[in-house]
Formats: structure tokens, sequence, C-alpha cells
């Protein structure tokens, strides 16, 4: 893959290995809060883009890509995250680091 | 399993390992927990470990660690969209002072260590909680599993979810923290001596502030491994709100930035990640670092300096577990208890390594380093003032003119102030 493009963040994110879990690790508890949050903070700042705009002001979570940094339940302003480490060693497998 | 250990450490990072290793070694039954698949495959980091605390802890390192290259030359740069200014520190002596190194691989090679001495490391196991009894930490629970050990070593890192989950450390705010991205990207061993020029075995450690960040608090990195480079950033959580682009697009803006992009042409992306740092150091600490049955070290402690420049947590990480291993083997000796009073032992220990000695003439780092005007509007003049000072056209250019001409928004004022607080802070 070329480095002197852009390149999406889900092709970045295939350069990993996985073995991701089916069952999500993390979730959005409360969607309500997600409606009522203005900045929403985890859109810009998940380094992995698992949260995405939906419709009328609602957020999508997917976690696959997740990297199990923790940046979204830190800055979360409406505690509306239910955060875990994926069990079992699932997850990304970091080669390098 | 009813087994009962002499120490369960909960992580299997540069900190925990360390501590095992030097457990197991004088013949303690020591239990490493850990989520990842093995040791090493869930750790990120920027790029290079200060070797001061292998030289007394694993003499053999020289020989036997994955070192990818010793760091010869230092770069600091100060970057805008058009303009870069850098300041580049080499030496001669042929000192070896800190290595490049992939974090995998080196946790990896701990562990190694830390199983050859004896200890025993559990992977793909998530510890959920700590198990209490009359307000004493006496195990962990992993699952529907319960196992027990006379004292347990929070190692678990910065985003400590086990610590908070027994009310040990309070939540995370964001101004504790900063998240890391980075992208390692294969060039090749010639390439990269040619385009950084260096020899085979030496490496560069280059921060980069200003555009990088998108002025924003933090700042980015490049390190050079043997065939592969590492090119990431670092944003301060507590200013996420003034981050313009998602952090994945900020750190491509970075390697697309024309005087990046030339030293990565044919490049392949191999891996892609991100990590919490804490920033704070002491700051950022749980309100003790030991009690009832158990104790903490590496990030999980706060344990990492933070100087701007210069990023230490591998080598605190490292010897605050040295250092909580030497305190249980002096308590398992003498047969005593692991209370709060025995293991005040622990604390008074750190005051006398590096890490507390260091970490508190640090303590304020983060006052200065806090300040947005040092990524914003210092990156933004001095590339403006060497710009219009350089560029000759036939009228007069006098230092003092040309500093007003091109300071922005910076009072002379601020500007004291600010050096003020660089200078007692850092
Ligand atoms: C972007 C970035 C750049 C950095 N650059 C540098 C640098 O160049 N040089 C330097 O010296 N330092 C650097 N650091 C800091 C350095 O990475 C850390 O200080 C160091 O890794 C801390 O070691 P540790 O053992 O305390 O924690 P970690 O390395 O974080 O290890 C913690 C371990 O615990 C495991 N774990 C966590 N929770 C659980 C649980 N509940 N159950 C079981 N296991 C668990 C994790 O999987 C992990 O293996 C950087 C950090 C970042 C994020
Ligand atoms: S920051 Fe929290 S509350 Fe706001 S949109 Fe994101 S998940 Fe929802
Ligand atoms: S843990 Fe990190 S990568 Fe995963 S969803 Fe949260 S912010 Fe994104």
């Amino acid at each position: 893959m070329s480095m002197e493009r852009k390149i999406p963040i889900e092709e970045r994110l295939n350069s990993n290995a996985w073995d991701v879990d089916e069952r999500p690790h993390i979730r959005i508890k409360d969607p309500d809060q997600c409606r009522k949050c203005d900045s929403k903070p985890c859109l810009y700042l998940c380094p992995a883009r698992c949260y995405t705009p939906g419709s009328n002001g609602t957020v999508l979570f997917s976690h696959e890509g997740c990297v199990e940094c923790g940046t979204c339940r830190v800055v979360c302003p409406n505690d509306a995250i239910e955060w875990n480490y994926p069990r079992s060693g699932y997850g990304v497998q970091f080669r390098f680091g | 399993m009813s087994i009962k250990f002499d120490a369960i450490i909960v992580g299997a990072g540069p900190a925990g390992l360390t501590a095992a290793q030097r457990l197991a070694s004088k013949g303690l039954k020591v239990l490493v927990v850990e989520r990842g698949r093995k040791p090493g495959s869930k750790n990120v980091y920027g790029g290079r470990i200060y070797a001061h605390v292998l030289d007394k802890l694993y003499p053999e390192y020289v020989k036997e660690a994955p070192v990818e290259r010793w760091v010869r030359k230092e770069r600091i740069s100060f970057l805008t969209e058009d303009s870069g200014t850098t300041i580049e520190f080499e030496t001669n002596n042929v000192e070896h002072k800190s290595f490049t190194a992939s974090l995998s691989d080196f946790t990896e090679w701990l562990g190694k260590k830390a199983e050859a001495a004896g200890a025993v490391i559990i992977s793909e196991s998530p510890v959920d909680s700590l198990v209490v009894k009359e307000g004493t930490v006496v195990g962990i629970r992993s699952g529907n599993d319960e196992v027990y050990g006379d004292v347990v070593i929070s190692a678990e890192g910065i985003n400590r979810l086990v610590l908070e989950r027994s009310g040990l450390a309070p939540k995370l705010e964001p101004q504790m923290v900063g998240v890391g991205v980075k992208e390692v990207i294969k060039l090749g061993r010639k390439v990269i001596n040619d385009r950084f020029n260096v020899d085979d075995d030496e490496g560069v450690a280059w921060a980069i502030a200003g555009f990088s960040t998108h002025y924003v608090p933090g700042g980015a990195f490049i390190y050079t491994n043997k065939d592969e480079i590492t090119l990431g950033l670092v944003i301060y959580l507590g200013h996420g709100s003034k981050v313009d682009v998602p952090v994945y697009d900020m750190v491509e803006e970075f390697r697309l930035h024309p005087f990046i992009n030339r030293l990565i042409k044919d490049g392949q992306l191999l891996e892609y990640s991100g990590h919490l740092t804490p920033i704070m150091g002491l700051n950022a600490s749980p309100p003790s670092l030991y009690g009832n049955g158990y104790l903490v070290v590496g990030d999980a402690a706060g344990f990492l300096l933070h100087g701007g420049i210069i990023i230490r947590g591998v080598d605190f990480a490292i010897e605050s577990g040295r250092v909580a291993a030497d305190a249980i083997i002096k308590i398992h000796e003498e047969g005593g208890k692991y209370d709060g009073s025995s293991l005040s032992l622990y604390g008074n220990m750190l005051e006398e390594s590096f890490v507390m000695k260091e970490l508190r003439a640090f303590r304020n780092a983060h006052r200065a380093l806090d300040e947005p005007r040092l990524y914003n509007d210092y990156a933004k003049f001095i590339n403006a003032f060497l710009k219009r000072y350089f560029d000759v056209d036939g009228t007069p250019r006098k230092i003092f003119s040309t500093f007003k001409e091109t300071k922005g928004n910076l009072t002379i004022l601020d500007m004291m102030r600010d050096m003020t607080k660089v200078v007692t802070n850092l």
C-alpha cells in the first residue's frame, strides 16, 4: 500500500493482525445521551473511526477496528459508554506496538 | 484454581514483567495475568527506550534484547503548513544511551526473561476486578475464576480499569491523558540510512510540534527502526475539543506534509495503532500507590515523564517494577504481612530511586506544557520570523523589526511569562 496518498482509515486498520470477537466489548448504553451531546468528542478522538454520525443526532458504534485504547470512555462527557476489554485475547494483535 | 501465589501481577507490560522476573528469581511463586494473546500483543508506544535501567537490571540486554537502532540523532521541529524549523543534535560518542525498538518485541523478550526465572504467565485473561476481603486485596477475578495471592501488583497500564473498579483510582479525566496514534511504515534499511543520513545501527528520534497536531497541545514523533519508521502523534485530551479533524485524519495529514511525505516515498504501511498515555506525571497517580495487599507500578501509577520533547515511560515502568519486587522480597523474607504500613517500604524505596526523584522534579511540567501558545503561536512565529529574515529582497531586515513584524498575536509580556513557566517547570 503506497503511503503518499490518503488511505481510508478502514484500509489502514486492515494492515493490522486481528482476531475480532463477534461479541462487542464496548457499547453505547444510553443513545439518548448522544442525541443531547453537542460536541460528540468520540467522533473526533477515536483513532479507529468506530463512532460515526447516525440520523437525528445519534451516533453509531462498531467495535470492529477498535484498537482498545480507552479514549472514548475518557472523553465521553455523558458516561454513555459501557467499556470492557475484549475477552480471551480477542481483538487487535499488535506485531510492532 | 486453588493454588495460592506469593504474588499476582495484573498486566504483562514492562513494569509487571520486571517485577515478575525479579520476584521469581528470588524463588517467590509468581503469577502474571495478561489480557493479550502473549506479552507484547497489546502494548503500544512511540519508539525508544532509555537504556540506563537495563544496564543495571538486564545487563545481558546488549546481546539479547531486540534493539533496532541506537539513537545517534535527536531532532526537534516546529512545523507549519509551508515551513519548518529544525534543531538537530548529533553526537559522535558511541555512548549507548537509548535505542529504538518495537515495544511488542521488547515486551515479549521481557516475558521470556520472567518465565526463565520461574514466573507463570497466563495470557488471554483480562482481569475484571480485585478480590477484596475485609479491606485487604487477596486476589484477582477473571471471568468465573478467582486466584489468590499474598500480594497483588497492578501493572495494568494507564487504562486502569481494575483499579477504578475496585475504587482504588478515580475515573481517568481527559486532562490526565493524551491519545497517541501511530503508523509503522516499512522502508528498508538502506533507504532509512540514506534518507535520515545515518549508518546501519544508528537511529533518529524526532519530535515535531505545530501543524502536526493542528496546533493543539500534544506533539508528533518519528523514530527509525532498522527497516521501518514509526510515525505518530499524541493529542492531550484536555484540549480534545479544539481538534478540528478526527485524529486518524490528523496523523495522515502529518504523514502527507511535503517535508514528511518525501521521507516515506514507496513506504508500505505495516500497522496502525492507538493508545492512551499519562501526561501529568504524579498528578495522575492514584490517591495511594499501595495499600492492604496491593501496590501499583508503571503507567497505572502515573510514572511517566513527559517533558514535551522527551517521553519516558518504559524506563520508569521497569524501575518501579524492580522497586516493588524488592520491597515485596524484603517483607517476604521477614515473614511479614502485606498491609498498608509494611508496604510503605515500597513508597520509601521509590523516593530513593530515580522514579520519584525525577517525577517530583518535573511535577509541574504539565503546567508549562499545557500552554496552547507553545504549540500554536510560537511554532508559527519561529517559522514566520525565519522566513522573513531569510527572504532577502533588498529591503532592510533587522532582527528586531522582523521580530515585531512576525510575532503575530504574541505580546512581549506573553513571551516572558511563557518563558518563565518553561524555565521553572521543565
Ligand atoms: C504514543 C505513545 C508514545 C510513547 N513513547 C514512548 C517512548 O518513546 N519511550 C518510552 O519510554 N515510553 C513511551 N511511551 C510510554 C510507554 O509506552 C509506557 O510508559 C509503558 O509502556 C508503560 O509500561 P507498563 O508496563 O506500565 O504498561 P503497559 O505497557 O501499558 O502494559 C500494561 C499491560 O497490562 C495489560 N492489561 C491491562 N489491563 C489488563 C487487565 N484488566 N487484565 C489483564 N491484563 C491487562 C495490557 O494488555 C498490557 O500488556 C509512549 C506511550 C504512548 C501511548
Ligand atoms: S461522546 Fe458519548 S454521549 Fe457524546 S456522542 Fe459520543 S458516545 Fe454519545
Ligand atoms: S477504545 Fe479507542 S479505538 Fe476503541 S472505540 Fe474507544 S476510542 Fe475507538
